[in-house]
């Protein structure tokens, strides 16, 4: 989950026939990849905000302009791309490359033969830390990357006469301090079509307490969400919840990004994406800290989610498309993309110049300072796990003494996706 | 017997086929898949009953069955009387009255995902309410079928007004010398010469209000936590973020299945009585 989820949904295809509708949608080929035509790469983006639609664009044009293999993008609506991914993949004659990110679904596709193995890709990218390979297997190449924190203004934070928190204790205080000053501490976004951004605070809380290895291994089912250390996670949320957004649950994330920015809100845990929708004056004025420490003893570990291009195992252009992944993961590809986007994205080539704004500096070092990395909570499980999550902590934000129900019923519904 | 012209034929049999390839033989399939465990993209494994049994234990298909149920009650009812209501309110010609019959209309026209996304900001928590119906899980339903109402009131409406106007203006005449109230004129005429449209009207709602889909999910998706799931939302839900395919074609039989019945139900008593 992340900005590709943004677009309203207009998901009415799947309404309109009531037994055909299932059947339809998954098994007729009318899904329409994009017209082959010989020699040209397609590539099917669902990077439909316009800031990163123009960047994708950019790198196409900047591809062609080399005089080698040339490729051409079609950008489609997100939920369109993930709800019809299955049928492109299994089509006859699908799409040569597809943006996404690493994780347990395509490791399913690849288990079923129906990815390209880009191993020789890989060996042009040698200076690559071993993290992006171990994420991203033989099938998928990282091109961008960026980070979640809790982000503020700072025009903000100088007229409340507050300073970032380090420490867990730290955070509270300035909670407290901010309240006192007629100000709602905490954003948050977690109504409306996005709910999932509720599901960033559990990660953060549950790397804080129980460490990234924990967390993975609870996302992949080897733990249970009643686990008195996953309802460990809930006591420091708790202590916080008097301080969040009591709309929290109504609104949408783009309505908390302008609750903050118009400083009704404080501090807003989000990724580095909503600055796409931010206005170009606030960017300047934007910083952010780190989710405060709260256990020492837990090696550091922060959210920075990965994406890229996967390319189909029927591909009749394999020579062609790998031409263009190679050129994708260079420096200069993402320099390019990079240029054409919003700014706030960091490169996954450690080489690679990023914007260069004091705010993405900052990113970046804020992702190396990480011993460990995470996704987010879909990538690190799986889409269809996401929505047991959004209801179990949508619900925690309303009646957080539910609080052992609510993991009883989160894990029963994450047993019914896991036995799938 | 006159032989049929073979331009005739034609016109049956080329819709005839490809509605049989695009939607009956689907349909037939997605029979099929209810039987079976697919992710979307390895071949189907036959499950039996499997899917059926399932629905017994799954707390998420109550709620959405008992919603659904609320929902045609309501949606169904409401949309129903108050469509009757305004055409009979409507129907005389005067002054001034096809502005307010456009008006009703108007919301047909809208796009649902327009409609919803203009109710959101009616709910957003500061404008019609402090806090937004939409986030509280004991009126996340009811507010989303005030927009759903909202729009089919509208057209419920345009169907009874065809259908008043069909109405022989004799028959009142005659009512009205034999003193016939208004109610009484209502009851013995109008009630009755509806009778056609009446079993048109219950397709209507009955299939779109198991069909309502667009509003709900792009006003709460279901949310929160469930409370305003219906059986198409889920059946959405389960098809396209879990990827359950044989489960929620499962689903979707179970909605067929109440559609179907309730309609045929009813077609067969109204051909009893005639």
């Amino acid at each position: 989950m992340d900005r590709r989820h943004f677009l309203r949904v207009t998901a009415a295809a799947g309404a309109g026939l009531l037994v055909s509708s299932t059947a339809s949608c998954a098994t007729s080929a009318s899904s329409g990849p994009v017209a082959q035509t010989a020699g040209t790469v397609s590539i099917q983006s669902n990077l439909s905000a316009p800031a990163a639609k123009a960047a994708i664009e950019a790198l196409v044009k900047a591809f062609n302009d080399r005089k080698g293999s040339q490729a051409s993008v079609n950008t489609v609506a997100s939920e369109t791309f993930r709800t019809q991914l299955p049928s492109y993949l299994t089509s006859a004659n699908p799409p040569d490359l597809f943006t996404w990110y690493p994780g347990s679904l395509l490791k399913g596709y690849e288990e079923k033969g129906l990815l390209l193995d880009v191993s020789d890709v890989w060996q042009t990218m040698g200076d690559y830390p071993q993290a992006y390979r171990t994420l991203s297997g033989k099938v998928f190449v990282p091109t961008t990357t960026y980070w979640w924190s809790f982000f503020y203004r700072k025009s903000n934070f100088a007229k409340w006469g507050v300073t970032p928190p380090k420490t867990w204790a730290e955070f509270v205080e300035l909670c407290k301090s901010l309240q006192g000053k007629g100000v709602i501490p905490l954003g948050m976004g977690a109504g409306s079509d996005s709910p999932w951004t509720a599901s960033a605070w559990f990660d953060y809380f549950n790397i804080r307490v129980n460490g990234a290895p924990f967390h993975r291994e609870l996302l992949a089912g080897k733990h249970r969400f009643d686990d008195p250390k996953v309802k460990a996670i809930f006591t420091p949320w708790r202590e916080v919840l008097p301080y969040t957004d009591p709309n929290g649950t109504a609104i949408g994330f783009q309505e908390a990004t302008t609750a903050m920015l118009q400083g009704r809100t404080g501090i807003l845990l989000t990724g580095a994406f909503f600055a796409d929708a931010a206005p170009k004056d606030a960017l300047d004025d934007i910083d952010f800290f780190r989710f405060p420490i709260i256990d020492p003893a837990v090696p550091l570990a922060e959210e920075g989610p990965t994406d890229g291009f996967f390319a189909s195992s029927k591909s009749p252009h394999v020579k062609e498309l790998k031409e263009f992944l190679t050129y994708a993961a260079t420096a200069e590809g993402q320099e390019v993309y990079i240029r054409n986007s919003s700014g706030t994205i960091l490169p996954t080539h450690p080489k690679a110049r990023d914007s260069g704004t004091e705010l993405v500096k900052k990113g970046r070092r804020h992702l190396e300072e990480a011993a460990e990395i995470t996704q987010f909570f879909n990538r690190d499980s799986s889409d269809a796990l996401q929505p047991t999550a959004d209801a179990a902590l949508v619900k925690f934000l309303q009646q957080p003494d539910q609080l052992d129900t609510i993991l009883a019923t989160w894990q029963k519904a994450a047993e019914q996706v896991w036995s799938a | 017997m006159r032989r049929v012209p073979p331009i005739l034929l034609l016109f049956v049999l080329i819709p005839l086929l490809v509605e049989g390839f695009w939607v009956f033989w689907p349909a037939l399939q997605g029979f099929w898949l209810a039987l079976t465990n697919w992710d979307g993209v390895s071949a189907p494994r036959f499950a039996g009953a499997g899917n059926f049994s399932r629905m017994i234990d799954d707390p998420v298909f109550h709620t959405a069955v008992t919603n659904t149920a609320i929902w045609l009650v309501l949606f169904g009812g409401l949309s129903a009387v108050g469509g009757l209501g305004l055409a009979v309110l409507l129907q005389k010609e005067r002054r001034g009255v096809g502005v307010y019959r456009a008006a009703l209309f108007v919301p047909v026209v809208f796009s649902l995902v327009a409609t919803s996304l203009i109710w959101q900001m009616l709910y957003q928590p500061g404008g019609l309410f402090d806090s937004s119906p939409l986030a509280d899980p004991d009126t996340a339903l009811y507010a989303v079928l005030v927009p759903a109402l909202w729009r089919q009131a509208g057209y419920v409406m345009v169907l009874y007004l065809a259908g008043l106007k069909g109405i022989d203006p004799g028959l009142y005449e005659a009512a009205t010398l034999d003193g016939a109230t208004a109610w009484q004129r209502f009851q013995h005429v109008t009630w009755p010469q509806l009778r056609s449209v009446n079993s048109v009207v219950l397709s209507v709602i009955v299939i779109d209000s198991l069909r309502s889909f667009d509003v709900v999910w792009s006003m709460t998706r279901g949310g929160p936590y469930h409370s305003s799931e219906l059986l198409s939302t889920y059946m959405y839900a389960t098809a396209f973020q879990s990827l359950k395919l044989g489960y929620a074609s499962a689903l979707a039989v179970v909605i067929f299945v109440l559609a179907f019945g309730v309609i045929v139900t009813y077609l067969v008593r109204a051909f009893r009585e005639n």
